[in-house]
């Protein structure tokens, strides 16, 4: 069992608050992401949660029970860190067994889970080497390892990919969430990359400036950003913004051309900050016209900008189109997938 | 310009420094070595190729006494300089305001001239006059003044704290520093493994800083073996010889009696002790090198 909540959590430096009362459930076997820019207070979340932080006031509790006021090793948490953090002088295997050692836990014991924890990770052939001779993947399973021979409650990953490069880090990450599959152990993952977020997690938080802006499973967020923010942060490439406004009933762009109807909720006349994504944009034989500005085939598909209305707007598509810069074409938009957000507090409309 | 003369070029610019080694130090250490081997009668040379001086140096009742309080002079030293340096560092490597002013007040006692040492610290250890001598008797340690200095049990054990008080400093100041560059998150990997704040010391950071603290170390060692001022202007060996080292009997016999030749032979014996411990530094060094370093 390993059930985290986190109620109202607060931490200060001095007069500066960095987390303003946080709040989050994680349900037994969850994998959880915490995703952000960087400044956003989930890293230090993370590490309140694991204790290497104090809170400045709030509760955490495992299964029910409060750990504010436990040590990190009393808490019966794992964590894996961004740099590894393994002890240099000591081989795979002294590394993994590190924590069962301080644990007092009996050699044969020690020797036969970090065997366990080894042939998980593939790690086998590799036990007596120093962290200096492994590559930054294996180094990243030793330090998984270390985790897991501790079969704790919950474990905490601090960015753990950010290291590696990138076809490592896509392999990493099916492995750990194969991992998370086989082990069934709650985790709690942080990282700034989202798309990261999007193939691993159960449920993804989505935090800025010491708030939460939004819980929710990878295509709730994807599908119903709550907000601005939360639409222009998760999907890649980035949803496009432009202002628009209702006019009978359809979403009318800033020149007068018609974008889709509007989403229902809004009020005739209202003025709001339409949001649509790449994917969603489609060349029509109707529909509001706009100027090629910039082509980027990528093979898998064809990314392309287009002078929507006066905003730069970024289209992409499967389909080989042959466009040129200059271009005129139409675009409309898949349905029901505009977004409308307020243009003030930029809080999902409709 | 091309390759050979480049060479030359290369040559002509060490060449100053090769020269400076030649003079000062391969040159009076060459001076040595043959007077450790020449007889000297009343300060005439009487004959070179001769063991007579080392015979000497180990028919010389002195010399036991002066072994054994080198022995307590340089590991006694060395042993106590690390061991206080690597406490104190330790504490200086808190982050607090106390801990920052400290590194920088700490260095004081380096920054003092030998002789202004030696001379405070004689007289703060005087028997009549001292006044931790003083101290004592108020405090009720002790019924009368204590001769600190005077007394042949206690003077080197005297000479190895002011030594400490001395060199201890910058060991604290090194290791506080190799302390600090610790990474934090092998620090908090070890706290989250449950390891307590011993475990912590002794898991990870001692053998983080096993390269400064050998290095250390051994530059203590070579310090203390060369230190010369600080027992000659505090006792010149004495009472009775009782506080008598190396570096001071040297001196003593070399300086005050003329005996070159006995002065050389422990000398040399001196250089050879030296060697050894930068061969055994050179060696460790080698050793964790050859395993890729500490990290």
């Amino acid at each position: 069992m390993g059930s985290v909540a986190l109620r109202d959590i607060r931490k200060s430096y001095g007069a500066v608050e960095v987390l303003h009362g946080i709040d989050l459930d994680v349900a037994d076997g969850e994998f959880v992401v915490l995703v952000g820019p960087s400044g956003c207070g989930k890293s230090t979340l993370l590490r309140s949660l694991a204790g290497l932080e104090t809170i400045s006031g709030g509760e955490i509790s495992i299964d029910g029970s409060s750990i504010v006021h436990l040590h990190p090793k009393s808490r019966d948490i794992a964590m894996v860190f961004q740099n590894y953090a393994l002890y240099p002088h000591m081989n795979v295997a002294k590394n993994m067994g590190f924590p069962l050692q301080m644990a007092k836990v009996s050699k044969s014991e020690i020797d036969e889970k970090v065997a366990k924890a080894a042939e998980i990770l593939s790690l086998t052939q590799m036990l007596k080497r120093y962290p200096k001779q492994l590559s930054g993947g294996q180094r990243q399973r030793v330090a998984m390892g270390r985790a897991i021979v501790r079969d704790p409650k919950v474990f905490l990953f601090d960015e753990p990919l950010s290291n590696l490069d990138a076809a490592l880090r896509v392999q990493m990450r099916t492995e750990i969430k194969g991992l998370h599959q086989r082990l069934g152990t709650t985790i709690v993952y942080v990282t700034h990359d989202q798309i990261e977020a999007m193939t691993m997690a159960d449920k993804i938080v989505v935090m800025k400036d010491g708030h939460v802006e939004q819980i929710g499973a990878p295509l709730d967020l994807y599908d119903r950003p709550a907000n601005r923010f939360v639409a222009g942060f998760i999907g890649s490439p980035a949803m496009n913004f432009m202002p628009a406004k209702v006019e009978n009933g359809q979403a009318v762009l800033e020149n007068g051309a018609v974008l889709a109807p509007a989403p229902e909720g809004l009020t005739e006349g209202q003025a709001f900050t339409a949001g649509v994504r790449p994917e969603h944009l489609m060349v029509a034989d109707q529909g509001a016209s706009a100027n090629v500005t910039v082509v980027e085939p990528t093979g898998a598909e064809l990314q392309f900008v287009v002078d929507l209305a006066g905003t730069p707007t970024l289209v992409s598509t499967r389909d080989r189109l042959h466009l040129r810069l200059g271009d005129t074409l139409h675009l409309e938009v898949e349905a029901g997938r505009l977004h409308a957000f307020d243009s003030e507090t930029g809080v999902r409309l409709g | 310009m091309n390759r050979s003369s480049d060479r030359w070029l290369a040559y002509f610019l060490i060449l100053p420094v090769v020269a400076a080694v030649l003079a000062f130090v391969l040159g009076p250490t060459w001076d040595v070595a043959t007077l450790s081997l020449t007889q000297f009668v009343m300060g005439q040379e009487r004959g070179f190729g001769t063991l007579v001086n080392f015979e000497a140096l180990w028919a010389d009742p002195v010399f036991g006494t002066v072994v054994v309080n080198t022995a307590i002079w340089i590991l006694g030293g060395t042993v106590f300089c690390v061991l206080t340096g690597l406490a104190v560092g330790a504490y200086l490597a808190i982050d607090s305001k106390v801990t920052t002013a400290l590194r920088a007040l700490i260095l004081l006692p380096w920054v003092l001239p030998d002789v202004v040492t030696a001379m405070a610290w004689k007289w703060m250890l005087h028997g009549q006059v001292g006044v931790i001598g003083d101290a004592f008797t108020r405090v009720g340690l002790s019924d009368q003044p204590i001769s600190f200095l005077g007394d042949p049990d206690l003077v080197m054990w005297m000479l190895v704290i002011v030594l400490v008080w001395r060199k201890m400093p910058l060991v604290a100041l090194i290791l506080c520093a190799a302390i600090r560059s610790v990474p934090a998150e092998q620090i908090e990997a070890a706290r989250m493994d449950g390891a307590n704040a011993f475990q912590r010391f002794r898991h990870v950071i001692l053998p983080n800083i096993s390269f400064s603290l050998t290095a250390v170390t051994v530059i203590s060692m070579i310090w203390i073996t060369a230190e010369f001022t600080l027992p000659w202007v505090m006792t010149g060996g004495g009472p009775a010889n009782s506080s008598q080292i190396m570096s001071t009997y040297i001196y003593q016999q070399s300086f005050q009696f003329f005996n070159w030749g006995v002065g050389s032979a422990m000398s040399v014996v001196n250089l050879v002790f030296l060697m050894a411990v930068v061969g055994l530094y050179l060696y460790i060094n080698r050793r964790s090198w050859a395993a890729g370093g500490s990290k």
